[in-house]
């Protein structure tokens, strides 16, 4: 039935397109293979510059392939990203998380190439660390190449913590609550959130259920073997989210967005943030005195760290696949790597590559990381796309007071098993 | 596509009335006015801060909105806002984009909404009405229950993130409203002169480019004025169909600037009223068609 | 129903009905209005008609929405997911209707009394008329964009009121995280928006009210309220069936400004048919849920519509 109005179409279309055509281009042009990438802007201006000159230096050396670098707003990526691949217009390269919601969702639906020749061709299983090799693998094919290793953490502003009272940063949760309130009492706002994008709230609700519920009730509950309704943790999570999102977070911050509160940090208002090491570079390029600001791992008091995996994936239906795995052979090489380090954070995916001449801001992350022995991931990777909305539109109602925390859990059970 | 009022027969309206002598005796009526001026002084300033906020804080420094209110005019106009927009935004790009859409898509769909309005007002055949019935109906159906499969219809196509791709869907969403419109007006033309036209040999082709159209005119140029803005103003198709940054138009230039700089108010303020500037201009070229008596007629049942 | 001097009479068959015979050949009939009927037939058969089907057809499908992912017939499923276990569903819908029927209240009684107001020879009236309208002319994506800036919190319209007024309860309203408010907030935009539309419609029904009449009930005595009731208000009648009829078709497929503003948040408190049914398709990719919800709004659409088109043909037969 589908077939009809694509015949008509098809029909009115060639007709139409004689006329018409050559308004938009793509594909190859006078010999050269234009290959483009899909992927997100980068929140620093400078990391941006540094892409921009990698893949200069990449055409550089190969004139006959030119990138198309296309930048997007998180959001914006994810929506480009569900309407394109796929279709004639999917990107040959995109960028993608790597969890089972968001990169695994595209895999399932046959959008992303096998790489296993490259892999073999390039010898990029030595290049990866096990950790970076086990979310190209874990799909069963050889899904992506590794592209970053993100950790999250709190960064806070030492001036205000010392204007409050507070001399050293909080090793586990109780402290935590209470440095909140010596914030709070000396007239400053304790942590900043935006939440119009729902995923930046979604980083305290997913650090207070680690913190609550401990890493393996937090496995249990993200892939679904656990009830939401039944374990009591969940209730006290909401309750302190709840508590955290009405008392210590900047007041209005449903309304705002990741960017206008992290102004709020920045400019001295706020004294907490939960961010990742892309932020230190934000940190940087804001202005802000990289001494006044420390990091320190949510006390969840497990010894996993917040972070997440971003990989970039070919497309199953591009037309360039050897010029696209070229192109990401060359942006994980050891050469641009030391390029890319040095405005994207701390570490590089490519284990040959260590970070040199660290200056101390950055050097930060180092303990962190050591003191880690796994990762919890940030749930919108974890949980499918429509238990996503449905994740933030409850975490969104308690935090705006609609519902009561203790019934939150059994909410979301709700729609989990009604899917 | 929006619908926007709708003008047909362009008639002189109010014509401009030799000045009024100052009438003494009606001063007590004058107060009425005076009163009512006043409250539509207020009215107008009312609705004329959004305009003046948003301008205002196009041309302040970073420093001025976080430190001044709001109201405070901007003594020192920070332009650079202005260029880092440009800069930032893909505004030229864009704007080509919305340009080459609308300038296409205007004429030729007007031009089908008027031959379609024709047959069914002025070449006799079974069930006109019903017909022109069910194209009516379209101007009903919200775009927004059709876009998922006209995503499906435009990818099968091979014309996602393409001007014609986006060109073909905006004529066909706008045609059930423009034949109506037209059919309305091509009906107040007296069938006397189809008559005469015939009996000099004139054919149907004859007859509704040399004759009809011309008379028609008036509502083809407020049609045209409208749905220029509407084209220039869509946004729900576009964002489904338009996924490749280089074939944005400025209403989605608009949006990925706002999600990507939003705390830098100065350019965002100033890239809104960039994209805004070329419906303003045709406004205020074409405001007669607009206010001025052109939506004379504009009833027809 | 013209209402100007300017429009021609209407066609009188009596004086056309020999005539008709001579043209016959070649310049009537089905087949003749064929070629011009054609591109507009095809265009919305292939981009209206068969995606809006299509929609309801998919329905009845599970279907992720990528190419090449199977559709699965999952029979009346998707309705039933949507009225009883989908969170969100009921939120939209009431949302938009509240939201048309506020647009049939707000807007247009705005535009009926600038209308009013703006008919009359009056200093500035053409700045007053065009300050008025211009909101109608801007992307309504543009228009959420200023009105985002004006609710910040931070730097807002509120806290800037707040000082100037010294009413600090000002400076915490919430204007779009407040689930109560938002909406409405959204909504004063949409007014800003759209009521200069419907001041231009009523203007031009205006001209159509006879000073003649408008003279002689003064003369007879009347007041003003009883010449607007008796005289304007029976002469206004078309005018005001369209600006309806354009109210109820723009205000319940609104979008634009939602989209702009909140995108349906907090907490889905501001969702609306049209978003959630995109979101559904495009963003959750459950393409069968995101068409079911086209297809509620498409049925409504229709019911609200159709009595009116049926009763409009009656009259224009009866004329």
């Amino acid at each position: 039935m589908r077939a009809v109005p694509k015949i008509i179409a098809v029909g009115l279309g060639l007709a139409l397109v004689a006329g018409v055509s050559g308004c938009s281009g793509g594909g190859s042009t006078d010999g050269k293979t234009e290959i483009t990438w899909f992927k997100l802007t980068e929140s620093a201006d400078s990391a941006n510059t540094t892409i921009n000159e990698i893949v200069a230096d990449f055409e550089k050396a190969n004139p006959d392939i030119t990138v198309k670098v296309e930048g997007r707003a998180v959001d914006a990526h994810k929506d480009a990203l569900r309407t394109t691949l796929g279709t004639s217009g999917s990107p040959d390269i995109f960028f993608s998380w790597a969890g089972p919601g968001l990169g695994g969702e595209f895999i399932d639906a046959g959008a992303s190439l096998d790489l296993e020749k490259y892999y073999d061709e390039y010898g990029w299983a030595d290049r990866f660390s096990d950790t970076t090799m086990s979310t190209v693998t874990q799909y069963g094919g050889h899904d992506g190449v590794p592209y970053t290793q993100r950790t999250e953490a709190v960064f806070y502003n030492k001036e205000l913590f010392a204007q409050a009272g507070i001399d050293a940063a909080p090793t586990n949760y109780d402290d935590l609550v209470s440095d909140a309130k010596k914030l709070k009492s000396a007239g400053i706002t304790p942590f900043e959130f935006g939440g119009t994008v729902n995923w930046h709230v979604m980083r305290l609700l997913d650090s207070l259920l680690e913190t609550k519920c401990g890493a393996d009730t937090y496995q249990a509950l993200v892939t679904k073997k656990a009830s939401w309704a039944d374990e009591s943790c969940v209730a006290d999570t909401y309750s302190e989210f709840a508590t955290w999102t009405s008392d210590y977070v900047n007041p209005g911050f449903i309304s705002i967005n990741n960017d206008e509160s992290g102004a709020l940090f920045f400019s001295g208002k706020a004294a907490m943030a939960l961010e990742g090491d892309w932020f230190n570079q934000q940190v940087r390029d804001a202005g802000m005195a990289e001494d006044s600001v420390g990091i320190f791992a949510f006390p969840t008091g497990t010894d996993r760290i917040y972070g997440f995996n971003e990989n970039n994936y070919i497309s199953a239906n591009s037309k360039h696949p050897d010029e696209a795995a070229k192109f990401l052979d060359y942006l994980t090489s050891a050469e641009a790597q030391k390029k890319f380090i040095a405005t994207f954070g701390s570490r590089s995916v490519n284990v040959d590559v260590v970070p040199a001449d660290q200056n101390a801001f950055d050097a930060e992350w180092n303990p962190i990381v050591a003191a880690s022995t796994g990762v919890y991931m940030n749930n919108d990777q974890n949980l499918s796309q429509s238990e996503t909305t449905e994740y933030w539109r409850i975490q969104n109602l308690v935090a705006t007071g609609e519902l009561e925390p203790s019934k939150a859990g059994a909410e979301f059970q709700k729609f989990i098993d009604q899917e | 596509m929006t619908v926007t009022a709708i003008p047909t027969a362009a008639a002189p309206v109010a014509n401009p009335s030799p000045k009024r002598k100052p009438r003494p005796l009606s001063r007590g009526r004058d107060w009425v006015r005076v009163g009512l001026w006043v409250a539509l002084l207020f009215s107008v300033l009312i609705w004329a801060v959004p305009l003046i906020f948003m301008v205002f804080t196009s041309l302040k420094s970073e420093a001025d909105i976080f430190g001044t209110p709001a109201f405070v005019p901007p003594w020192a106009p920070e332009w650079g806002n202005y260029v880092e927009a440009l800069d930032r935004g893909h505004l030229l790009t864009a704007g080509g984009n919305s340009l080459i859409v609308a300038i296409i898509k205007v004429p030729v769909g007007l031009f089908i909404s008027a031959a379609a309005a024709f047959a069914l007002s002025r070449i006799r055949f079974k069930r006109q009405r019903l017909l022109m019935g069910v194209i009516a109906l379209g101007a009903m159906v919200p775009i927004q229950v059709a876009i998922a499969p006209l995503f499906q219809v435009i990818n099968g196509l091979n014309l996602l993130s393409t001007n014609l791709g986006l060109i073909l869907p905006y004529i066909a969403f706008g045609l059930p409203y423009q034949t109506f419109i037209l059919y309305g007006f091509f009906r107040q033309i007296p069938e006397e002169i189809d008559e005469s036209a015939r009996i000099d040999g004139a054919g149907n082709w004859r007859l509704f480019l040399t004759i009809i159209l011309p008379l028609a005119k008036p509502a083809l140029a407020a049609l045209f004025i409208l749905d220029f803005v509407a084209t220039w103003n869509e946004y729900s198709i576009a964002l489904a169909l338009l996924q490749s940054q280089d074939s944005w138009t400025i209403p989605l230039a608009l949006q990925g600037f706002q999600s990507q700089f939003t705390s830098s108010y100065g350019p965002l303020n100033a890239f809104t009223i960039m994209s805004v500037f070329p419906v303003l201009i045709v406004y205020l070229m074409f405001q007669r068609y607009f206010v001025e008596g052109a939506f004379a007629g504009a009833v027809k049942g | 129903m013209s209402t100007t001097s300017t429009t021609a009479p209407s066609r009188t068959s009596r004086t056309s009905r020999p005539r008709r015979r001579l043209a016959r050949f070649g310049s009537t009939g089905f087949i003749a209005a064929l070629p011009f009927l054609a591109p507009a037939l095809v265009a919305y058969l292939v981009f209206v008609v068969a995606p809006a089907l299509e929609s309801v057809r998919l329905s009845f499908f599970e279907w992720s929405g990528f190419q090449g992912a199977p559709q699965v017939f999952v029979g009346l499923q998707n309705y039933v997911r949507i009225f009883t276990h989908d969170p969100v569903f009921w939120t939209a819908l009431s949302n938009t209707v509240i939201w048309v029927i506020l647009s049939l209240v707000i807007p247009v009684g705005l535009g009926l009394v600038m209308a009013l107001a703006l008919n009359r020879k009056i200093f500035g009236r053409n700045l007053f008329r065009s300050v008025f309208y211009i909101p109608g002319v801007l992307a309504p994506i543009a228009i959420a964009n200023m009105w985002r800036w004006m609710y910040n919190p931070n730097y807002g319209i509120g806290v800037n009121l707040a000082q100037l007024f010294n009413l600090p309860w000002l400076a915490d309203v919430q204007w779009l995280g407040d689930k109560n408010l938002a909406l409405y907030s959204i909504f004063a935009a949409f007014v800003w928006q759209i009521a200069g539309t419907n001041m231009v419609l009523f203007l031009a029904g205006l001209q159509g009210v006879s000073p003649d009449h408008v003279e002689a009930a003064k003369l007879d005595g009347a007041n003003r309220w009883q010449v607007f009731r008796n005289v304007v208000m029976p002469s206004l009648r078309p005018t005001t069936v369209v600006v309806v009829v354009l109210t109820i078709i723009n205000s319940i497929k609104v979008f634009d400004l939602i989209v702009g503003m909140t995108g349906g948040g907090p907490a889905q408190q501001t969702q609306v048919l049209a978003l959630w049914s995109f979101q559904q398709s495009f963003n959750n990719h459950e393409y069968g849920s995101g068409n079911a919800i086209a297809t509620v709004l498409l049925v409504i659409t229709l019911i609200i519509v159709v009595p009116y088109m049926v009763w409009t043909a009656k009259q224009e037969k009866n004329s």
